[in-house]
């Protein structure tokens, strides 16, 4: 029972880690920028969320405030901080440092604005009950599960049924070519990332209904999100939301063999294997020399 | 220690003008406490007390040369504790200093060692902070106490069956062995302890673990934003049992957390309503200034920075200059102080004794328990 | 004053040597990676532990601590060996979070997070030195080597590595073995680094080697300016000095001062990339793609 327990359990968590993931790996497949600071629009939606929340406004208003923040964040973040550094060709990690400058400016703005410390919107919803002897389930099981299940399916949908997702799923395989059908790649890159952000929105808000908020939780988003996408295999979206759940899964059902202190370890014990003997991920090109 | 003589030369001089008004260098106070990061919430708090202590002494007129704070954020890190150290030492010339934090306590000591600076302990509360050298003071009882005291209370609770989640750090070492070895004796046990990082953020997990120890209550060892997340997680995942836990609970945001209702912990004794006239104002003005009640962080750095006030005050009396040894000195002399909450005693390591209470959370309130 | 400055310029020069090494495996091999406090924990523990249980005797901290950091680098050639780029990234990543567990864990080696206290000071054939000395001799010797390195033929096939690695191999370069020895170099470097700042600190604990000091680091390389010699030196200078200067700003209110100093600490960092995405002393011409 106790291993049922912490599989459901895992799935909660990893249901949020997958959105998460799939939203960075969506970004990074489209344009290549390691979006270091997608932990940063996690932030700013749970906070914001947890705002509207606590002053009483009707719940569905602060969901779609989470999703316009992230999105804008994201946004702002392509057009003035990355597309400026690319212009000049900088490398790779050129962005990680320019994102991870934000991250902490964004993450001490939150900290003097909403107060330092944890923060949780308080809800029925995260509220387990047992629902089979030893087994306890809170409402926020389902949502959390239904909401991941929409949203990939409605993601799903839009990248191969609209021209627009179409060109997205092209720019990840070849940017050039894009541009030799004069599509524009800097259009495209917005849309990747007003898309990629919006889907962090969502697994912030059911955070700070469930685990709560504090102004540096961005942090541990991002490694998550960052090594789900290498697990996943880069330019796989489906990868990264499997590689999400499953390091949710393994974080919690690895308490049924060792103890806690351990959990987090083994995430990143299964990502360094990965990298050692399957580098290309679940479902991504080989990419071993 | 140059600056300060040529201080207090300056000040013998000017006395017979200036009379007993402040004048002169300041006192300079320094603080290494984290202000951005995960604990920040800690360093706001810690602040809050010396802020007030100081405005007290200098409206008192306690002290005939003025006091300056002088805060630097540690992020509750050594390295940058370090470097704060040497920077209120060699260029502030701080005459005291107040620090949190195990790490950065432990970090700094030598530095302040060897300058004869010395450093004040309000929060943190691991046993490897006594004696850490002649300079280096506790006005916090060491936390291990503090879950000694928690036990009887346990029993007459009838909280036998106890599960413990701590952080693997001195701190969490202590009270683990405390529970492990007198909480046996005192007629209870240990039925499961849990280690958890202290940058674990899904307690689910560990809470579902603790289910299956069917405890009567379960014991919180950790500090900062995680206490929250770990509350939380255990009341939404099915564990409705009483919490227990130390003074680190003694939190804005977890008196306003719902689940924190009921919430059972150890503080030193501070009787705000009834108490002396010494720690009414200090409950009437903190209010005051800062909005809400205080917290026995704010009263742990109150009375270390008003512990320096009156050790200074004796030394000026006495015409004595004001230095570590100074200070020392006149602690180990006096030993005994009228601090918020009653006197407080300090034993020969600076470390201080004092009677315990317990409290409850209730309706975002915290209430001392009786029995 | 004196004694601040040089606490901070000590600190400096062990990031500094911290930001030269890592340059040898980013700047001049391609190697990218986040792991690298890993390395400086592994040297402090070793060197803390040689001064503690035998001697304080610093020149034979800093060579067991390199020997340790250097031997236990194989952690990370090994996959740098199978992979690149970003995949490597989440490797180095993976083996710092593993790290800073097992420090944690391991109690009877580092202490756990209560750390280790009371580490001797620094002596060299039974004197005192401050570590300060040591740590610019230390400095100068690995720049020097780099420099070396750079001019030599192991540089020739380290960037002709970086730049085009199939094209290396064609050539005929061993390229395993050149990584692998950029690898234990820059590790081994980081274990004197951390030899010294446990000598200097006389406390060590787990939370001086975490993912954030990995980053800072790595932050450190960028700032000034990959490829470069003394790049990763300007920026170990400019981001330990940048949040001590701030400490100086008098108008802060105690409370926000930490959160001031983060955020102007924060934009700094990105409004260098975005106008000097090279780093400072990088060639805006050649700027490069990672």
């Amino acid at each position: 029972m106790l291993f049922l327990q912490l599989l459901l359990g895992g799935l909660q968590t990893g249901a949020l880690y997958a959105l998460t993931a799939c939203g960075f790996a969506l970004i990074f497949g489209a344009t290549k920028v390691f979006h270091f600071a997608h932990g940063a629009s996690f932030t700013l939606a749970g906070y914001l969320f947890l705002l509207m929340w606590n002053n009483g406004y009707p719940a569905w208003l602060g969901v779609l405030a989470a999703i316009l923040v992230a999105t804008g964040f994201g946004v702002a973040m392509e057009r003035f901080v990355y597309r400026p550094i690319q212009r000049h060709e900088g490398g790779f990690f050129t962005v990680f440092v320019a994102a991870f400058g934000v991250s902490l400016v964004v993450q001490n703005l939150v900290g003097m604005w909403a107060g330092r410390g944890f923060v949780v919107a308080d809800s029925t919803l995260s509220r387990a009950t047992e629902v089979l002897p030893e087994v306890f389930l809170a409402p926020v099981f389902w949502v959390s599960l239904a909401v991941a299940a929409v949203l990939f399916l409605a993601l799903g949908l839009f990248l191969t049924r609209h021209p627009a997702g179409v060109a997205l799923r092209a720019l990840a395989q070849n940017s050039d070519l894009i541009r030799a059908y004069g599509l524009s790649s800097h259009r495209l890159s917005l849309l990747a990332f007003a898309l990629g952000s919006a889907l962090a929105a969502p697994a912030a808000v059911l955070t700070a209904i469930t685990t709560g908020m504090n102004e540096a939780v961005g942090h541990h988003v991002m490694l998550i999100s960052m090594a789900a996408t290498i697990v996943g295999g880069v330019g796989s979206l489906k990868g990264a939301a499997l590689a999400g759940l499953s390091l949710g899964v393994a974080e919690s059902v690895v308490l049924n063999f060792a103890d806690p202190q351990w959990a987090e370890a083994a995430s990143f014990v299964v990502l360094f294997g990965f990298i050692l003997f399957r580098p290309s991920g679940l479902f991504g090109h080989a990419v071993a020399r | 220690m140059r600056l300060s003589r040529r201080a207090l030369l300056g000040s013998a001089i000017a006395a017979p003008t200036l009379a007993r008004a402040q004048g002169g260098d300041p006192y300079v106070i320094g603080t290494l406490f984290p202000l951005s990061g995960p604990n920040a919430e800690y360093g706001k708090v810690f602040t809050e007390g010396v802020q007030l202590a100081m405005q007290h002494a200098q409206s008192e007129g306690m002290l005939r040369r003025p006091l300056r704070l002088q805060a630097e954020d540690t992020q509750a890190l050594p390295q940058q504790a370090v470097v704060g150290m040497t920077k209120l030492v060699n260029v502030d010339r701080a005459s005291y200093v107040m620090v949190g934090f195990t790490a950065v306590s432990k970090a700094v000591a030598p530095v302040g060692d060897r300058a004869k600076t010395v450093m004040v302990n309000g929060g943190a509360v691991g046993p490897d902070l006594a004696g850490l050298s002649p300079y280096f003071w506790n006005t916090i009882p060491l936390a291990h106490l503090e879950t000694r005291e928690m036990l009887p209370f346990m029993m007459r609770r009838n909280l036998k069956r106890v599960a413990l989640v701590y952080v693997d750090d001195p701190l969490g070492d202590a009270i683990l062995g405390i529970l492990r070895n007198d909480l046996p004796r005192a007629g209870g046990q240990l039925v499961g302890s849990f280690s958890v990082p202290r940058t674990a953020q899904q307690f689910g997990p560990v809470a579902a673990r603790i289910r299956q120890t069917r405890p009567d209550t379960v014991y919180i060892a950790s500090f900062g934003a995680q206490q929250g997340q770990i509350i939380k997680g255990l009341r939404d995942n099915g564990v409705t049992v009483p919490l227990t836990s130390y003074s680190a609970m003694n939190l804005e945001s977890i008196r306003n957390l719902a689940e924190a209702e009921g919430l059972l912990f150890t503080s030193q004794q501070t009787d705000f309503a009834a108490g002396d006239e010494l720690t009414r104002r200090y409950a009437a003005d903190f209010k005051a200034r800062f909005g809400s009640d205080p917290g026995t962080y704010n009263t742990n750095y109150y009375n270390a920075t008003r512990l320096f006030c009156l050790l200074a005050q004796k030394l000026e009396r006495e015409n004595k200059e004001v230095n570590g040894d100074t200070l020392r000195a006149a602690l180990l002399e006096q030993k005994e102080f009228d601090l918020v909450g009653g006197r407080a005693s300090f034993d020969e390591q600076g470390s201080m004794t004092a009677a315990i209470q317990i409290n409850e959370v209730r309706g975002g309130r915290v209430n001392t328990v009786t029995g | 004053m004196t004694a601040y400055l040089a606490n901070l310029a000590t600190l400096a020069a062990i990031f500094g040597i911290l930001a030269a090494t890592l340059n040898v495996a980013v700047g001049y091999a391609g190697i990218f990676s986040v792991a690298h406090a890993v390395f400086f924990g592994l040297g402090a523990y070793a060197g803390a532990q040689l001064a503690l249980l035998l001697v304080p005797d610093a020149l034979l901290a800093m060579l067991v601590a390199a020997l340790v950091a250097g031997g236990l680098s194989l952690c990370l050639a090994l996959p740098a060996l199978r992979v690149r780029g970003e995949y490597f990234v989440a490797a180095s990543l993976g083996l710092q979070m593993m790290a800073t567990t097992l420090f944690t864990e391991a109690k009877g080696l580092t202490g756990g997070m209560g750390g280790l206290v009371g580490i001797p000071r620094p002596m060299v054939l039974g004197f005192e030195v401050p570590t300060l000395a040591l740590a610019l001799a230390a400095l100068v010797l690995i720049l020097l080597a780099t420099w070396l390195m750079a001019r030599g033929s192991f540089g020739r096939t380290l960037r002709a590595i970086r730049d085009a690695e199939s094209a290396a191999e064609a050539l005929g370069k061993n390229i395993n073995a050149a990584k692998a020895l950029a690898v234990a170099f820059a590790c081994a470097g980081a274990g004197v680094a951390g030899a010294l700042f446990a000598l200097h600190m006389s406390f060590v604990n787990v939370e001086s080697f975490t993912l954030d000091q990995s980053v800072l680091v790595m932050a450190m390389v960028i700032v000034g300016g990959t490829g470069t010699l003394w790049g990763p030196l300007l920026g170990a200078v400019l981001l330990l000095s940048l949040p001590a200067g701030l400490s100086f700003l008098p108008f802060i209110p105690p409370t926000e001062i930490g959160a001031v100093q983060q955020i102007i600490y924060g934009a700094a960092m990105t409004l260098l990339m975005i106008f000097r995405p090279a780093g400072l002393l990088g060639d805006m011409r050649t700027g490069r793609k990672a």
